[in-house]
């Protein structure tokens, strides 16, 4: 039987960055994946990450996966792919299917990173082909190159669905509305205004009543919900749809913790009881990520950092000023995730109504997905009324970030070291027009104004993934931030380099009363 | 206590649902899952034994959660109150002929 010091269940960005932590201290490691492909989910995340630069921020997903796979090769990691885990057995044994035979190993230490499952919930014909996990069309999309329908329901207003509709927007598939039982959008606000100035709406209160169709979906029914979540007859809504996605949150998978005889309990699902470092019950096995409860890819990855330095203590590959040295660091980057008002232990709760800061949070962000124009300007990063360029950072919630601030070389936005803090625009500092500020926001929530840009109009310039790129000179249409046409405007400018990683600065020229209006743009149909 | 047997959860009431499928891969309604509980079967366990319900190809990973759901509704508990079935090896679908050729050298290899 082969014998390793450190066995990892799982590729992804847990257990990539707990191998790689632990094998630079000379822990022999081994990491087992059932997928042809490492980096679990993060292959498919195309979407640039939050956080601050120690998390990796404003970095798109595949591109992070890519990172961490560099990095374990580098220090040595054995990854087997198409090697499924099977069993968690005694003595730390662990029984892999690879190449249709059985294999045994064993180790010294094991940490599970097994991630998650989508939920589903059941409701007539939620069997159809075309009903589907939201995580599921996302990888048809952005792995497999495959449109999973031609137009889309979206059942789920959290970050997961959030996300995945607008990347479905951008493969060209119509996202005809996304719906949530909750009384307000689950996810980011940036990342739900994003959807919404394309025009997609947003029912909150409403659930799903059924599929349509006898082989596969052809629509679907949606019904207001009262306090009870119970649909109230009369206020159904019919959507031509061809594929329903469910985005109702993920469970944990803790079959091998379980299996393992490790104790469990319910937190969205069975976990295994574990420490401040992620050891379960039994001594030398841990579990990170996802399999540890649900959060994201940013803070997985910390939790497998932290758990790979734990496990490397136990082997005796590092000594206890150096983990607690490690430990240390790692909790405070995980505590900058875990603050503001979408953190692990505000999850549920819907009762915010101001900011940290105590500015006031924006009821139409969470109940239609944009905020209001009259809105915008109570925040400190945005200002309107200035001569010449100047960003307006529409940024009302506390969400772990803060790119912007490094974006700027020229200190005209500060976020401070609290990364959940609203950016502030410091009015003296001169804004070059540069755009990397806009680039660089992972909730493209960040545009330039221009409102002296001619005699009669505004230059608005925003951040702009679809192809194919609009070019200067085209005439169309500005809409605003719920999605309606609100002006004429033409394409000034397109750009686009290196830095930019993919995220356009597209520059319209509109009326110049729009300047604060104009916040996307369509092309005339020729 | 959960398990008091002796507690009385009512008659069986039909629901105009009860025809919706929750396990996909054994198709098994709604309805059968709720009758299976008024037949005395109050745990994960007892209703995955009567009615295999989470026994097919996805080992309950789909409707493990809303057949929980549905059995605690029934006997008027929260979810969580409820266990989940043993997890036991193989975690994953596996053949027969791949899992049942292990020899000794394969194990000692």
């Amino acid at each position: 039987m082969v014998r390793y010091d450190l066995i990892i269940v799982g590729a992804g960005p847990a257990g990539l960055s707990a191998a790689i932590i632990a094998a630079k201290q000379g822990v022999r490691t081994a990491v087992f994946d059932e997928n042809e492909r490492p980096g679990g989910q993060l292959f498919k995340q195309i979407h640039k990450f939050f956080g601050s630069r120690e998390h990796r921020a404003k970095v798109r997903g595949f591109r992070i996966g890519e990172q961490l796979l560099e990095e374990a090769r580098e220090c040595g990691v054995e990854v087997h792919l198409n090697a499924t885990v099977m069993g968690l057995y005694d003595k730390k044994e662990v029984l892999v299917m690879a190449d249709g035979e059985t294999h045994h190993f064993k180790a010294d230490a094991i940490i599970l990173a097994t991630g998650a499952r989508e939920n589903f919930i059941p409701f007539a014909g939620w069997t159809l082909p075309g009903v589907m996990g939201a995580g599921a069309a996302q990888t048809m999309v952005n792995l497999h190159g495959v449109q999973p329908g031609s137009r889309v329901l979206m059942v789920g207003t959290g970050n997961v669905g959030l996300v995945v509709s607008y990347q479905l927007m951008q493969a060209g598939i119509q996202v005809e509305a996304l719906i949530d039982a909750a009384p307000r959008v689950g996810g980011y606000g940036v990342h739900a205004a994003k959807l919404a100035r394309l025009g997609v709406p947003f029912y909150l209160s409403h659930t799903i009543v059924k599929a349509e169709g006898t082989d596969k979906v052809t629509g679907a029914v949606i019904a207001q919900v009262d306090e009870k979540f119970q649909p109230i007859p009369g206020t159904e809504k019919h959507f031509d749809v061809d594929t329903i996605c469910m985005a109702v949150g993920l469970s944990p998978m803790s079959e091998l913790p379980a299996m393992a005889g490790c104790q469990m309990e319910d937190k969205g699902g069975a976990v295994p009881k574990v420490d401040a470092c992620g050891e379960t019950s039994i001594p030398g096995i841990f579990a990170a990520g996802d399999a540890a409860g649900i959060e994201e890819a940013s803070s997985a990855m910390i939790t497998g950092q932290i758990a790979g330095i734990a496990a490397a203590r136990r082997l005796g590959y590092v000594d206890e000023e150096m983990f607690e040295a490690e430990t240390d660091r790692l909790r405070a980057s995980l505590q900058k995730l875990h603050e503001g008002m979408f953190s692990p232990q505000n999850r549920g709760r819907n009762d915010f109504t101001e900011t940290d800061e105590g500015y006031p949070i924006s009821q139409s962000l969470l109940h239609k997905g944009y905020m209001e124009d009259q809105e915008i300007t109570r925040y400190p990063g945005a200002v309107s009324g200035k001569s010449g360029v100047h960003p307006v950072i529409e940024c009302s919630q506390n969400i772990p970030c803060d790119p912007c601030q490094d974006a700027c070389k020229f200190g005209c936005i500060r976020v401070g070291d609290e990364i959940t803090r609203l950016p502030c625009v410091n009015e003296e500092a001169k804004c070059t027009g540069c755009g990397l500020c806009v680039a660089s926001c992972s909730g493209q929530a960040i545009f330039l104004v221009d409102e002296t840009y001619d005699e009669e109009h505004a230059a608005v310039t925003l951040p702009y993934e679809f192809l194919p790129y609009p070019q200067a000179g085209d005439k169309g249409v500005a809409l605003g931030r719920d999605g309606r046409e609100v002006c004429e405007a033409e394409v000034v400018s397109l750009k686009i380099n290196k830095a930019m990683d993919q995220t356009a600065l597209l520059t319209i020229k509109v009326p110049r009363e729009m300047a604060m209006t104009a916040r996307f743009f369509k092309k005339k149909e020729a | 206590m959960i398990l008091d047997r002796s507690r009385d959860i009512g008659e069986f009431v039909p629901e105009k649902d009860d025809d919706l499928i929750i396990c996909r891969c054994e198709e098994i309604t709604k309805g059968e899952i709720r009758r299976a509980v008024h037949e005395g079967m109050w745990t994960m366990t007892e209703v995955r034994r009567y009615l295999r319900t989470g026994m097919g190809l996805c080992q309950g990973k789909t409707c493990g959660r809303n057949v929980k759901a549905i059995i605690a509704k029934e006997l008027g508990v929260k979810p969580v109150q409820l266990e989940d079935c043993r997890a036991r090896g193989p975690a994953r679908p596996v053949e027969m002929g791949t899992f049942g050729d292990e020899t000794e050298a394969c194990i000692e290899e």
